[in-house]
């Protein structure tokens, strides 16, 4: 039974905000972890139910996950001034904390160690692009007779990319008319889009 | 004026076409490499983007500082804010549609399809690295670790630059 209570002011909103935003490094579980810890446990303004409830809608939505989530947990503690809060108090600090690292980094881009670290910093980027490409790829396993379709799926827009056949953004068009036409037969789970 | 209007939309339209932040890093590089951005700058964001706080999506942020400076950092941020927040209308209004079979087909194809284009996004940002031997074993690590997932994202980043200074001179 939902407990009726005065939300909280926009002040204390947007410090637990910051608080997730600026303490949980990396993104992902960790920042997850933060959320809960801060607004399930210690702050009480979400129940657990109601958090995981907003976290399955949440791998729903387009782009970054967890905006998603800050502004479906923001409305619910605050209606429409939720939101607003929540998502830039999530979203402005790192951000600005991004630029800044960015701008340094500018600095120093030309020093030789700088390039020496970049040299393996390079392969570490792009080995976390194909592990997130698999890990994305993985509920495939589960999928028995579908996996196949899958695969072929995956297949098809790796080598579309890679040969520059089509545009990045007809393939994703084109992928989601046959996920609609085709995937929504076979049984859909939540884990499809489990990132950050 | 034309053209900040184009730049504002390229992020905002890799966001809202992309399911999960890092997704849409496909669709940036093939709105931004080779014209406003080398892959060089991709790795630097990508990097920024684990190192620092809050989501790894931000790692647009970072993309955008390069391309236009603050402004482009604010489009960016912007661009990745509200591209999102289109889920809060939309259960409100039709949960029931979004609960549906259907709309599961079109996620999971999208997600498919993503894992297709990161996996080659991915091996275009390695090669354009360098694919010297002790850069590919570090790919491999990295791949490895990051299916796993038990070691903090933000770690194989340090390893790979702490690598790069041993052997990358």
């Amino acid at each position: 039974m939902p407990i009726v209570k005065s939300p909280p002011s926009s002040r204390a909103l947007a410090r637990a905000w910051f608080d997730i935003g600026t303490q949980s490094v990396g993104g992902g579980t960790s920042t997850l972890f933060m959320i809960r810890r801060v607004l399930v446990e210690r702050l009480g303004w979400i129940t657990l139910r109601e958090f995981t409830e907003a976290w399955a809608l949440s791998q729903l939505s387009p782009g970054i996950h967890l905006v998603a989530l800050a502004g479906l947990l923001g409305r619910r503690i605050a209606g429409l001034r939720g939101v607003i809060v929540s998502v830039a108090g999530m979203m402005v600090p790192a951000a600005i904390i991004t630029a800044v690292a960015t701008a340094f980094l500018g600095e120093i881009a030309e020093h030789p160690l700088t390039i020496a670290a970049l040299a393996g910093i390079g392969p570490v980027a792009g080995g976390m692009t194909i592990g997130l490409a698999l890990t994305l790829a993985r509920p495939v396993l589960q999928r028995g007779r579908w996996a196949a379709v899958d695969v072929a799926l995956i297949a098809a827009t790796f080598g579309i990319l890679l040969g520059g056949v089509a545009q990045t953004i007809v393939v994703i068009f084109a992928a989601g008319a046959f996920g609609a036409a085709v995937l929504g037969r076979g049984r859909p789970t939540s884990s499809d889009a489990s990132m950050g | 004026m034309w053209e900040q209007l184009q730049l504002f939309l390229i992020f905002l339209k890799a966001s809202a076409l992309a399911v999960g932040g890092l997704a849409s890093l496909p669709l940036l590089r093939a709105d931004l490499v080779p014209h406003y951005v080398t892959d060089a700058g991709i790795v630097q964001a990508l990097a920024i983007g684990r190192l620092a706080p809050g989501p790894n999506g931000l790692f647009i942020v970072s993309l955008g500082y390069l391309v236009a400076g603050w402004t482009g950092a604010l489009y960016a941020l912007i661009g990745a804010s509200l591209a999102p927040l289109a889920i809060v209308p939309a259960t409100a209004l039709a949960r029931r549609w979004l609960l549906s079979a259907w709309f599961g087909g079109v996620v999971r194809g999208v997600s498919l399809a993503t894992a297709g284009l990161l996996l080659a996004t991915g091996v275009t940002i390695v090669a354009a690295g360098g694919t010297e031997l002790w850069q590919l074993a570090l790919v491999v690590v990295t791949v490895a670790v990051t299916v796993r997932g038990k070691l903090h994202p933000a770690t194989m980043i340090v390893v790979g630059g702490a690598v790069g200074l041993a052997w990358g001179r």
